[in-house]
């Protein structure tokens, strides 16, 4: 919410893509809201890792619970995960 | 065709898909656990027989897939690749088929005879889905059998299915295609790669392009050692074809790929399975709400600790107490049937002492493993380290460190070998390195001693402190250690919450009583040969007629004095009691860890020590509640423990308050005892085991040094 600060206060929301496309990482999901993968970005090493957890573009996932500040309980492909901040900072994923 | 009778195959699955649980129904008791040569991973092996087949079972490390992510992943693979067994049997939970699946695919690109068991189909049955397993089994080349594992349901259908295969060898091949453009690069760098020979002889040359494209590590480790220079020309083509994909697929290709292995799955699961559906979140949902709550997550987990700790220590005293009394009643008896003399002092101080003082821990490693293997079978231990990895993060720790250093303050054994809950060798290390630092309960006895002597008053407090400083030097520890000799970025933070699941209780006791059978086989070896060598320590040189005074004239006048009536039988008692104490002082003393003491001082000077101390410090190794008894005996008082006045007078006249607090504080740091090295070493290795005793000892005398020589300067 507070991110959208600005547009208010620019005026111009014109520049503002919809909503529903705007891209953020993982990290700023609404618990319980259904989003989209859209890029990850971890390397090589922890592409493959995610990809194999089901992580991957395209896929749809809900954010279940987190705990403040630590990691965050994510449901992908019908199973439940805790990913690490830092982690979900590199998946990029957008609203549906 | 004649067929050999003995066969291997391997199991293979995702973590969480039942793996386990088939393996136990399949091999029973028969199975042995030791790890992979060169690594810490943990391989089980079993046997079954079936239709006059010698079945060896191998249990792979659960993974997720076969990429050189972790050191399970490249062990499962080079055990399959290496090893080739017989067949690979993928366990698959058939309750989340598109993700389970992506393992057995990964299986089918090596080129493996392969099995694929649908394990826990009840759950699918029940709730209303339907999985045409033949057209499946069809889609992919590969015969599938269902199991219901935790009802010990399939397992005949298995070993069926295995022989089949084994006796059939058939060569029917389903490749998975990663589309147009990712085609074409895998041609030209198979192209490549055949040219030289040499690379292609233990993978197949098609999976090893495609491991290139992924960037798998290992694999261009390898070809670069076994290679050479002229890995330079396959790189060049990879580096050329990875630019090629992302730039026209805008996705690097181990995306692409693991898109195309999801596509292959998905494509069959159209056909064959209901639904590919998201779900199965229901009553696991439930519990997680409470469980792993922002606010409440943190309390239960440590509710649930508090009880564990409980369950371990408050209902092991008592085996503890059987135990205790029957190596006491076989003490009792070698003195009667053995002579005085060396032999019974062997059997009695050395083996008994030494072997029984590791035995008497078993109910402990018997408790503390059911504990683990129940909050890890009914999926609590992965809400555990979900709820503690914050405050574990900030040490440089993983959320499950936080369990073995719990432990760690009943006692260390266990504590080592409950950490093997962390998957990652470097975490594990950390947090073993580290556990020395919660001091454990034999230590209490010596802070009761000590607090006691010196500071009456509040010797509840001082022992706080001791604690404290404890945790303290744990943290202090946990991120240097991080910071430098187990250095690199932290592992990412990805896990499995498992579904909440009611676990079974074969599963349990058989991981219970693997652990338990490899403690106590400890106990009777090396243990065994340290107990009789700090035996012979404290045993030799024998003193012989070297006695300062004549004590047997001495035992002779108070003999003769008490039959003429001088004194009592209670003073006569007394008086020989304590000749013998000061007999056995200065046998001790004598003795080469005497010697050793004496020969240590100076080394222990800058602390406040004097060489009883030091002595009394070589006897903790063994044990640290030794560390009484010993002090006992240097100070000839009989029969002392943390309770007796004696010595306790005896302390505080030898020694100033500080170095009897320097003392416990050295006791707290350098490492716990032989016992807790052995399985150190079981665990981690020799090289971690000598840099445990090593770093231990050395902050120990640092820490205690610097408390000494600044503490000084106020008196």
């Amino acid at each position: 919410m507070r991110k959208w600060g600005f547009r208010h206060r620019g005026g111009d929301a014109r520049k503002t893509p919809p909503i529903n496309n705007r891209i953020m990482t993982m990290t700023d999901a609404v618990q319980g809201e259904k989003y989209r993968i859209v890029r990850i970005d971890g390397g090589y090493r922890l592409n493959s890792r995610l990809c194999a957890m089901g992580f991957l573009p395209d896929e749809i996932f809900y954010v279940s619970g987190a705990s403040r500040g630590g990691p965050l309980c994510v449901v992908v492909k019908g199973t439940k995960f805790a990913i690490g901040r830092g982690m979900a900072e590199r998946i990029q994923i957008r609203e549906i | 065709m004649m067929i050999g009778k003995e066969i291997t195959i391997a199991l293979s699955g995702n973590p969480n898909s039942g793996k386990t649980t088939i393996f136990n129904n399949l091999t029973g008791l028969r199975q042995h656990v030791g790890n992979y040569p060169g690594v810490t991973v943990e391989k089980k092996t079993g046997e079954t027989k079936y239709k006059g087949y010698k079945v060896n079972v191998v249990d792979l490390p659960g993974t997720y897939s076969l990429t050189a992510y972790s050191l399970e992943e490249i062990v499962a693979r080079n055990f399959i690749v290496n090893e080739k067994p017989d067949v690979v049997v993928d366990i698959v939970d058939s309750s989340n088929l598109e993700r389970n699946l992506y393992l057995a695919v990964q299986l089918m690109e090596l080129n493996t005879p392969l099995i694929l068991a649908f394990n826990m189909t009840d759950i699918v049955k029940k709730s209303g889905k339907k999985i045409d397993i033949s057209l499946l089994s069809e889609l992919f080349g590969i015969p599938i059998v269902e199991t219901v594992g935790s009802r010990g349901l399939g397992s005949d259908k298995l070993l069926e299915a295995v022989i089949k295969v084994v006796s059939s060898r058939k060569e029917k091949k389903v490749e998975v295609k990663y589309g147009e453009e990712v085609e074409n690069e895998i041609v030209k760098i198979i192209s490549v790669l055949k040219e030289e020979k040499a690379l292609t002889l233990k993978f197949d040359a098609r999976w090893i392009a495609v491991k290139l494209l992924e960037q798998d590590r290992d694999i261009i480790d390898t070809l670069k050692k076994t290679s050479g220079p002229k890995y330079s020309k396959v790189e060049e083509v990879t580096t050329r074809a990875i630019g090629h994909i992302t730039s026209i697929l805008r996705d690097t290709p181990e995306i692409i790929i693991a898109d195309g292995r999801y596509g292959f799955i998905n494509g069959a699961l159209r056909e064959a399975y209901e639904e590919a559906s998201l779900k199965k979140v229901d009553i696991s949902e439930k519990i997680d709400r409470v469980l792993t709550n922002r606010i409440l997550g943190i309390p239960i987990f440590a509710l649930i600790i508090w009880l564990m700790f409980q369950f371990v220590f408050t209902l092991g005293k008592y085996p503890m107490g059987w135990i205790e009394l029957g190596f006491g009643k076989l003490s009792v008896l070698i003195t009667e049937i053995v002579q005085q003399g060396l032999i019974r002092s062997l059997l009695v101080d050395g083996v008994i002492g030494g072997v029984g003082g590791v035995i008497i821990f078993t109910p402990n490693i018997i408790l503390l493993f059911f504990a683990i293997a129940l909050l890890e079978d009914s999926g609590y231990m992965a809400r555990a380290a979900f709820v503690m990895d914050r405050i574990m993060h900030k040490i440089g720790l993983h959320g499950k460190s936080f369990i073995p250093m719990i432990i760690g303050f009943g006692c260390t054994v266990p504590a080592y070998m409950g950490s093997r809950i962390l998957e990652n060798r470097r975490d594990r290390l950390v947090t073993m390195h580290i556990n020395t630092f919660m001091s454990c309960g034999a230590r209490l006895p010596v802070y009761i001693l000590f607090a006691g002597a010196f500071f009456p008053a509040i010797a509840g407090n001082v022992i706080f402190s001791i604690y404290l400083i404890g945790v303290v030097m744990a943290v202090i520890m946990a991120r240097v250690l991080r910071a430098t000799r187990f250095k690199g970025e932290s592992e990412p933070f990805v896990m499995e919450l498992p579904a909440y699941r009611i676990p079974t209780l074969k599963g349990i006791l058989i991981h219970t009583w693997e652990r338990t059978w490899m403690y106590i086989k400890k106990a009777g070896t090396v243990i065994l040969a340290i107990s009789i060598l700090m035996w012979i320590l404290f045993t030799f040189p024998m003193i012989g007629n070297n006695y300062s005074q004549d004590y047997k004239g001495q035992v002779n006048e108070i003999e003769q004095s008490y039959q003429s009536g001088e004194i009592t039988e209670r003073e006569l008692d007394e008086s020989i009691a304590a000749i013998e104490a000061k007999m056995a002082g200065e046998r001790l003393a004598y003795s080469a860890a005497g010697r050793m003491g004496r020969f240590l001082e100076p080394v222990f000077r800058p602390l406040g020590f004097d060489w009883k101390m030091v002595v009394a410090t070589i006897s903790g190794i063994a044990a640290k509640e030794v560390v009484v008894s010993t002090m006992g005996t240097l100070y000839s008082i009989q029969e002392a423990d943390g309770q007796s006045d004696s010595l306790k007078t005896a302390l505080y006249k030898n020694y100033h308050p500080l170095v009897g607090y320097n003392f416990m504080l050295f006791t707290l740091l350098y490492f716990p005892c032989m016992a807790g090295m052995v399985i150190f070493r079981k665990e981690a290795g020799t090289k971690e085991m000598l840099f445990q005793i090593g770093y231990t000892f050395l902050l120990a005398w640092v820490v205690a040094f610097v408390v000494f020589q600044i503490g000084r300067l106020f008196i």
